[in-house]
């Protein structure tokens, strides 16, 4: 090992040890950086990394969409779509067996196709679907690991705020990310689907009887939500307008549309302004200090030497996925889905490339996978806002519940990995 | 033995990369193996238009800067950006280093850090998705511009500027928020822009170019023998030199574009080329305007500069 | 009124004024997209005007984060220590916070503050940066200020910081209710 190797390393030790304090995950990663920096080549310059490299973050106009896709999930929340979805699915599906979770499947899907967040996706269908289930005698591990599978939906189905900050990153076009999450998107939703059948079909109850009156009343309702998913990734496929101005569009007529039906007013709108705006600055905070980290990883070579080293391990390009796959999991042990993104893509994607993957494809599948880690133990996001909404169901019931999609979720990974163009023809398809 | 860092923001793909890594290699050779060169490419660290402040701050030793992606900063710079000034991208170098480095302007604006080189594309033109035959084909498109002058040059014309990162411009046509774009040819295939651009008005119209600084520690630090190695790399003939490689790639560019039936590269008339220099003429004014605020003589400046062209015989 | 409580106040304000600005750079971006696809003519500096308005939204932010402690942090192992231990874990967690914030407020401020007025412009109207600058410079000042009240109701009273992405009980009813 070099020095410039060790730095390195001591800095990996030191940037863990501070995030188990509890130092917010991006200034944790902004003084090692600096502090990194500072060791391999002079104070004075790894000091000066403060005066540029994190105003560049925060006035980087590719980064922009981020806040107005957070900004469109806040508003769509408060304005009550989630419940109308909601009532729609169940009016269309309620009626068979098990009919309710599969409802709140198809509600996350819908919430989905608008939100960006799968956290903000789990935590509004606990306050709506949750109640519904436990009315109906769904057991509480069933109706809570529903929605915590469900929630996942949020960053696989375009707009995806995690997908967002993948191509950023990787430098990737964010339209054709968004694109190619919609077909592995949709076939989560029916193995769910299935998963609520097969597994679970047996103790539950069948709903109402199916009423098409009441079921077309109900689906009249969603059309907010259709007009909003075409308004955006419509535009984005069809090549009317970038991402950024169809984040920006998404998020106005969301509000208009809130505002229209009487459901935001302006009381609510600065509320959900605020709260995008918070969730808005968590995220740059963890953008700035994972830069000001890579610059300290990129003067110590470590990532072409870590690129060199996986290659030479000779484990063949599904091998080193695999591997790859592998850190990315225990990680999601205690990271965040975000921040695993921000962290570790840098370190693996020359690697990724070399290996001779899509980088389009490679996206869709580290995003399916840290979604995993989100419903696993012992830190899964979606579980912890479950558990802090539902506060009667304990965090081990909820994971309970949630281990049949865990397997599931494991077979769609394998699914898109022995066939690629499932991600990928969509996407192809653009211009 | 000492290792400089070289920062650029091009890919390792792109033809600068290689003509970088081969002056690094010279003065390697030159310093008998004493001085190593590190060289990080595609913004590995720190974003583009920060390059003059990291080379300035010694977060690099070396920085490949471009002076036009920071508007207002380099006022007397800019003037290398202004249209119909220059026919050529490597003689051009060599001129602009004679203006403005022995010309003593880069001391007044760039004075904290070494000035080493100049680096210029060869003439940047307009692409489009429809014909831009005349300076009033501008009105009403949106263009995305090269620099801050090129985009005050739209501006002038009734066109509106839009910024997007140069990797983002063939994104931006197709998606229809751009309707022409300001390259060398040369981007028709590093940013994969052929398939979107068909139409090229073949007018050579205007520079851009990049400066390679070092920092002034690095530099003061070194040896008197290695200070000349380094010297003997910062000239107006290396300036020249350095360029070649990008000028070169770019004319094959250019011959497999009008070699290729699905593209219009339109050659304007004699009329025509009078009308696109005269419309130069409030971008010049409004160049000489910043460069007086500045507190210089910008009809000395001015003056300076197409003395060295003409010297070069490369003035327009 | 505690400590607490008049923080709180002005926190929110800060933080409704940088959630308005979010909402203009918002409408912003759209009336720049609208403007181009009706009637072909974007607004002019909407790309430098909506960036450069989103830093000071997101730094006023980060000031109001440093006082209510829900940046994205592993709280895995405040979660299985007791209320004492916690508050040390609190307080390392926010110096650590308190040393970044002065870092970057010293450096950016040094370099924004040397360059006006003067320094870079906007691309199409030629606006100078810095007044957006110092704005951001206000909002790291007041994120110290903030980070140290926290520090201190921390050590003081033993307040703890808010764990990110849990809602509380009034905002959870909220979300998703009409
Ligand atoms: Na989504
Ligand atoms: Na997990």
């Amino acid at each position: 090992m070099s020095e410039k190797d060790l730095v390195a390393a001591g800095g990996f030790v030191v940037l863990f040890l501070l995030m188990i304090v509890r130092v917010p995950i991006g200034v944790a990663m902004g003084l090692v950086g600096v502090g990194g920096f500072g060791l391999t080549v002079g104070w004075s310059p790894a000091l000066n990394l403060l005066a540029t490299s994190p105003l560049r973050t925060v006035t980087d106009f590719n980064l922009t969409l981020i806040p107005f896709f957070i900004l469109m999930g806040v508003l769509a929340t408060r304005s009550g779509m989630s419940r109308e979805l909601f009532r729609a699915a169940n009016a269309t599906l309620g009626s068979l067996r098990g009919g309710l979770g599969l409802a709140t499947v198809g509600a996350c899907a819908g919430f989905a196709a608008i939100c960006g967040s799968s956290v903000a996706t789990a935590a509004t269908m606990t306050n709506i679907a949750h109640p519904e289930m436990k009315k109906a005698g769904y057991p509480d591990d069933v109706s809570t690991g529903v929605i915590a599978a469900g929630g996942t939906l949020g960053i696989l189905i375009p707009p995806s705020v995690v997908l967002a900050v993948y191509a950023y990153i990787t430098e990737q076009d964010v339209g054709r990310l968004f694109v190619a999450g919609i077909v592995p998107g949709i076939l989560a939703v029916f193995m769910y689907m299935a998963t609520v059948r097969l597994w679970y079909g047996g103790k539950l109850p069948a709903g109402a009887p199916f009423r098409l009156q009441e079921a077309l009343g109900a689906l009249s309702g969603v059309w907010a939500v259709v007009l909003l998913f075409a308004a955006v990734i419509l535009a984005i496929y069809f090549g009317v307008a970038t991402a950024t101005e169809a984040s920006a569009v998404g998020a106005v007529l969301t509000a208009l549309i809130g505002i229209a039906r009487g459901r935001l007013g302006l009381r609510s709108l600065l509320e959900s302004l605020v709260e995008a705006l918070r969730t808005s600055v968590a995220i740059y905070t963890i953008l700035i200090g994972a830069i000001l980290f890579g610059y300290f990883l990129a003067v110590t070579q470590v990532p072409q030497n870590l690129t060199q080293f996986l290659i030479g391990l000779d484990l063949g390009s599904y091998g080193t996925l695999a591997l790859i796959m592998l850190l990315f999991v225990v990680l999601g042990c205690f990271l965040d889905a975000m921040a695993m993104i921000i962290l570790m893509v840098p370190i693996v994607f020359p690697v990724i490339l070399e290996m001779g993957f899509d980088p389009v494809w490679f996206g869709v599948i580290i995003v399916m996978t840290v979604e995993l880690g989100l419903i696993t133990p012992p830190v899964g996001m979606n579980v912890f806002v479950i558990n802090t909404i539902a506060r009667d169901v304990s965090l081990v019931t909820i994971f309970r519940g949630v281990l049949p999609f865990v397997v599931t979720d494991v077979i769609r990974l394998i699914l898109l990995i022995a066939f690629p163009i499932i991600v990928l023809f969509l996407p192809q398809t653009m211009g | 033995q000492t290792t400089l860092r070289l920062s650029h923001w091009l890919p390792a793909t792109h033809p600068m990369h290689d003509s970088i890594v081969a002056w690094g290699k010279s003065i390697e050779e030159a310093s008998g193996g004493e001085l190593t060169m590190e060289i990080y490419p595609a913004q590995q660290l720190g974003a583009a238009p920060d390059h003059y402040d990291m080379a300035r701050d010694g977060i690099v030793d070396i920085g490949y800067v471009n002076p036009g992606y920071t508007a207002g900063r380099f006022p007397i710079y800019e003037l290398t950006g202004v249209p119909f000034q220059a026919n050529d991208g490597p003689k051009a170098g060599k001129a602009i280093h004679e203006f403005y480095k022995n010309g003593g302007y880069a001391e007044k604006e760039m004075g904290d850090v070494y000035f080493c080189l100049v680096n210029p594309h060869n003439p940047g033109r307009f692409h489009a998705n429809a014909p831009i035959k005349v300076p009033a084909d501008v009105k009403g498109k949106s263009v995305r511009p090269a620099h801050a002058t090129m985009a005050r040059y739209i501006n002038s014309l009734g066109g509106t500027s839009v910024q997007v990162p140069a990797p983002e411009a063939r994104d931006a046509i197709s998606k229809g928020t751009a309707d022409a774009v300001t390259f060398p040819y040369e981007a028709m295939k590093s940013f994969k822009m052929a398939d979107v651009v068909k139409f090229h008005n073949d007018l050579p119209l205007y520079l851009s170019s990049q400066v390679m600084l070092i920092n002034q520690n690095s530099y003061d630090g070194l040896s008197d023998t290695l200070k000349t190695v380094i010297d003997d790399h910062c000239t107006p003939e290396w300036s020249e030199k350095i360029s070649e490689g990008w000028s070169t790639y770019d004319n094959e560019v250019r011959q497999e574009i009008l070699n290729d039936s699905s593209h219009e590269v339109y050659e304007p008339t004699a009329e025509e080329v009078t009308l696109w220099r005269e419309s130069v003429g409030p971008v010049m004014d409004a160049w000489k305007a910043d460069a007086e605020k500045a507190g210089f003589d910008p009809d000395t400046v001015l003056a300076d500069y197409e003395k060295a062209l003409e010297a070069n015989g490369v003035k327009y | 009124m505690t400590p607490s409580r008049l923080t709180e106040r002005v926190i929110t304000v800060v933080e409704r004024v940088a959630a308005v600005m979010l909402g203009l750079v918002t409408l912003l971006v759209f009336v720049s997209a609208l403007g181009r696809y009706l009637f072909a003519s974007p607004v002019p500096d909407a790309f430098d005007l909506s960036r450069l308005a989103l830093a000071v939204a997101i730094m006023w932010g980060f000031a109001s984060l440093g006082f209510r402690g829900n940046h994205i942090k592993v709280d895995i192992l405040a979660e299985m220590l007791g209320a004492k231990a916690r508050r040390v874990l609190d307080l390392i967690a926010w110096l650590g916070l308190l040393l970044f914030t002065i870092l970057l407020t010293w450096k950016l401020g040094g370099r924004v503050l040397s360059q006006m007025p003067g320094g870079e412009t906007t691309m199409d109207l030629r606006l100078p940066h810095w007044p957006f600058l110092a704005c951001v410079v206000a909002g790291l000042v007041m994120a110290i200020v903030t980070t140290l009240i926290r520090l201190w109701l921390v050590l003081r009273y033993g307040e703890g910081l808010e764990p990110h992405e849990t809602l509380k009980q009034d905002e959870a009813h909220g979300a998703g209710h009409e």
